[in-house]
């Protein structure tokens, strides 16, 4: 069997661990989900390092060391993860393979750029901006597959089944229904999915896609910062490509070669942009080529000094740029703004948050959205409840459990249910019992502290007619309320509840709180 | 002493069951197969799934209700993210043990399903009913949304509401819910447990919840009712959480008249039918008796 066969067998075989990881990161009702769904972030040596530097020593999640093993593995064989692992890498050949005329690659400094986007993120994360989640690939995949690809292939197969079931044929309903229980069994998601951002980030990643059409693995070539991280870590690679006097110098392999790390002439050979994807093995007519443990000095890539000191220079000015927004500071915050809970304090959240977007899949009611700017630039798609879209579920503690970073603290669940992310105010005029003397409870019934955090004050009130009643009117006790927002998830006053979250009290701030 | 002063005494004294054994007829099961309006079983200790087989069997067996062939749907209150020792939620094992009769009395299939409020998965999962049913054979489904067909009920305040399909295309409903506290309507019991079945935005009828509870018994018939006090959350409801709400009485009521089997209920609070917004509204409009003094009552010990 060619290398090429295997390492397409290889690269089929990750895609679908990637994707049964992804599709298991739900709930099935237990408190945990069984399943190590966030492996493949924790062998990212990216998001490990731009961790490790932005959180400035702070604990880092013992998963993350894993990653060490990338590293180590690139270091002796190269770039084998881009080339037999990535599940974005794969995706890309796939769509890369749907191109019908030969690209013209471009010019071999374009490879360059790869390096000063790795420089900017991994300087600026010494000066503890993590912002690498946003190119990371594996970041960037499983953060576009949770808000958007899921979402809209999930809808869209629900709404075929529904027309399907509409149409009330018989005989073809209940076969499209025996199918339509099965996929929900097995590939759907347990109720259709929302999110905000979805055409955001579903667009971006399309383009991702998209640029395959213009040159195979154009990401990987050129955008990737963790292709040049493990290209880095390949410069001293010993798996070395040779060519035997066979070479007649045809350009063949050049063509072929998925990281554009061969020259025309097939006189240069790039280790740092080798994938290890062996097409140029494979496709010499004069089966020249071959790899081994070879001792030739690799050569280096000449990323210029000036633009290095240039990216180095943008990483570090990236932080105060970013951090320059009334949100930075202490005793101002976005109202609206409620964390996960467990979520570490503001500040130190964003240093460790990679978007990932793990916990917004996981979330149970859907209520976990990605930001865009609510939490400044720094914080875009970093995770936000919005009640009214879904509820923090009592006894759930999932977010906290696929945290990759550790942004989302793990805790067992007496602690997270103590857990404030806000707290719930009343808006008088809109609730049913104070503005319109109508009795109403459900705030009350669906509070889950016990004892309940809203409890009821009777009052009498005056109907127009002059009658007067006695109504149960809502108050909030704001040392039980830990802001879940299940009230103003089901608050029955349609389009915007009577009763809101907002996060002041959250247990992670010092300065936002509201009792003495 | 005669059925009458037998009668009243057990009506003031309806919340003696919590004491226990005070109150026992001292029926044998001999004696079962003459019809009842109410079986009160009570159990001390003993198993959940004993208790329910015994209040079946008194009540005049599974077989009374439940014909070969039938499709029959049970209904518990599977509404809350909680543990069975929360009480937030039916028993499991007497979920378990009526489902077991059911398919005993030669059910084809046994449909378990509620409208949750917290998350469906956790809910089905954490209350144990899912697991104790399945086993057993029974389907347990979440809620389909499409299933809620609007269902015209011409009552005082709810006049059309859509319901889940499976009630109403079933050969039997059989409602099993749980006795516990709750804020508005001060107990939760067989009449409240159908919101269970309520599609679009229920939580409005709290604006009338008496009338619209009995306006939904209207049409919504069960040919058996099981009230599950084995364990009832006195405060805190209808979700509680603290175990210092929770009492356990391990008992049983079963009857077909859900406003009886209510009003009984409340009794086990201290209470009285009456009491009960929507035991009086159904009382009132015929859905069943409230007047407990009237009802043949079969207290057993188990």
């Amino acid at each position: 069997m060619s290398k090429q066969i295997l390492r397409k067998i290889s690269q089929g075989l990750f895609l679908l661990l990637f994707l049964f990881l992804f599709i298991r990161t739900e709930s099935k009702g237990n408190d945990t989900l069984g399943y190590p769904v966030r492996l493949f972030l924790d062998f990212d040596p990216l998001i490990f390092l731009t961790t490790l530097f932005a959180s400035r020593g702070g604990q880092i999640p013992a998963g993350f060391f894993l990653s060490l093993i990338t590293i180590l593995v690139t270091i002796v064989l190269g770039r084998v993860f881009c080339g037999w692992l990535c599940p974005l890498g794969t995706l890309n050949t796939i769509v890369g393979s749907f191109r019908r005329r030969q690209s013209i690659p471009l010019d071999a400094k374009w490879h360059r750029l790869k390096y000063y986007i790795l420089i900017v993120l991994i300087v600026s994360s010494v000066f503890t901006l993590q912002i690498a989640g946003i190119m990371d690939p594996l970041s960037l995949i499983i953060r576009s597959f949770s808000v958007s690809i899921y979402p809209l292939a999930d809808n869209g197969i629900r709404a075929l089944f529904d027309t399907i079931y509409n149409t009330n044929i018989s005989g073809l309903v209940d076969v499209s229904e025996a199918v339509y229980g099965l996929l929900k069994k097995s590939l759907l998601a347990f109720r259709p999915l929302f999110y905000l951002q979805a055409v955001f980030t579903g667009v971006i990643f399309f383009l991702i896609l998209a640029m395959n059409l213009i040159e195979n693995r154009f990401w990987c070539k050129y955008l990737c910062p963790l292709g040049a991280l493990l290209g880095l870590c390949s410069r001293y690679s010993v798996l070395k490509r040779e060519t035997s006097e066979g070479c007649t110098g045809c350009g063949i392999c050049a063509k072929a070669c998925q990281g554009g790390a061969i020259s025309e002439k097939n006189d240069n050979w790039r280790n740092t942009e080798c994938l290890a994807c062996f097409s140029c093995d494979d496709s010499c007519p004069q089966n020249a080529v071959s790899f081994g443990l070879g001792k030739q000095k690799n050569q280096a890539m000449d990323l210029g000094r000036r633009q290095v000191m240039a990216s180095m220079l943008s990483g570090a000015l990236a932080v105060p740029l970013l951090r320059s927004t009334p949100l930075s500071k202490t005793t101002y915050s976005n109202p609206d703004l409620l964390r996960p809970p467990g979520a570490l304090e503001e500040k130190e959240f964003l240093k460790r948050c990679v978007k990932c977007g793990e916990c917004m899949k996981v979330c149970i009611t859907n209520g976990l959205q990605p930001t865009l700017l609510e939490a400044g630039l720094e914080g875009i798609w970093s995770p936000r409840l919005i009640p009214r879209i879904g509820h923090c579920e009592y006894r759930c503690t999932l977010c906290g459990q696929v945290c990759p970073a550790g942004a989302i603290r793990r805790m067992p669940l007496e602690e997270k249910t103590k857990v404030i992310i806000g707290l719930a105010m009343i808006d008088k005029g809109r609730c049913l019992p104070y503005a319109h003397a109508i009795p109403c409870i459900v705030c009350e019934e669906m509070c889950p502290t016990s004892p309940k955090a809203i409890w009821f004050e009777e009052t009498v009130v005056r109907r127009r007619d002059g009658k007067e009643l006695i109504v149960q009117q809502p108050r909030i006790d704001l040392n039980l309320c830990i802001g879940c927002g299940i009230c103003e998830a089901k608050c029955p006053v349609g389009n915007r509840a009577a009763i809101y979250v907002t996060n002041i009290g959250e247990s992670r701030s010092q300065a936002n709180q509201l009792l003495l | 002493m005669d059925r009458r002063k037998f009668l009243k005494t057990a009506a003031v004294a309806g919340c003696g069951l919590l004491i226990g054994e005070a109150l026992h007829s001292g029926v044998s099961p001999s004696e079962a197969a003459e019809k009842y309006d109410l079986v009160v079983a009570h159990g001390a200790g003993k198993p959940a799934s004993d208790i329910t087989k015994a209040t079946i069997s008194a009540i005049g067996g599974m077989k009374r209700f439940v014909s070969r062939g039938d499709i029959v749907v049970v209904k518990p209150n599977i509404g809350w993210d909680r543990l069975p020792e929360q009480a937030a939620n039916t028993n499991p094992e007497v979920v378990a043990a009526i489902v077991k009769l059911c398919f005993e009395a030669g059910a084809k299939k046994v449909k378990v399903f509620d409208r949750t409020c917290n998350d469906p998965r956790r809910c089905y999962k954490q209350s144990g009913i899912s697991d104790a049913v399945s086993s057993l054979g029974a389907e347990v489904s979440f809620i389909d949304e499409r299933r809620f067909r609007d269902i015209s009920i011409k009552g005082q305040v709810i006049k059309s509401w859509p319901l889940y399909r499976d009630i109403f295309e079933a050969d039997k409903v059989i409602n099993v819910p749980v006795a516990k506290h709750h804020g508005l309507a001060k107990l939760t019991m067989a009449m409240k447990n159908w919101m269970g079945v309520m599609g679009g935005q229920r939580g409005s009828i709290h604006q009338k919840i008496g009338e619209s509870l009995a306006d939904l018994c209207l049409v919504i018939k069960p040919s058996l009712t099981v009230l599950d006090a084995i364990r009832i959350l006195t405060a805190n409801g209808p979700q509680g959480g603290d175990l210092k709400d929770v009492k356990r009485l391990d008992t049983l009521i079963a009857g077909v008249d859900q406003v009886a089997i209510d009003s009984y209920g409340a009794t086990l609070f201290g209470m009285k039918g009456s009491d009960l917004s929507y035991v009086k509204a159904g009382n009132a409009m015929g859905i069943g008796s409230m007047d407990i003094s009237r009802l043949k009552i079969n207290r057993l010990n188990v």
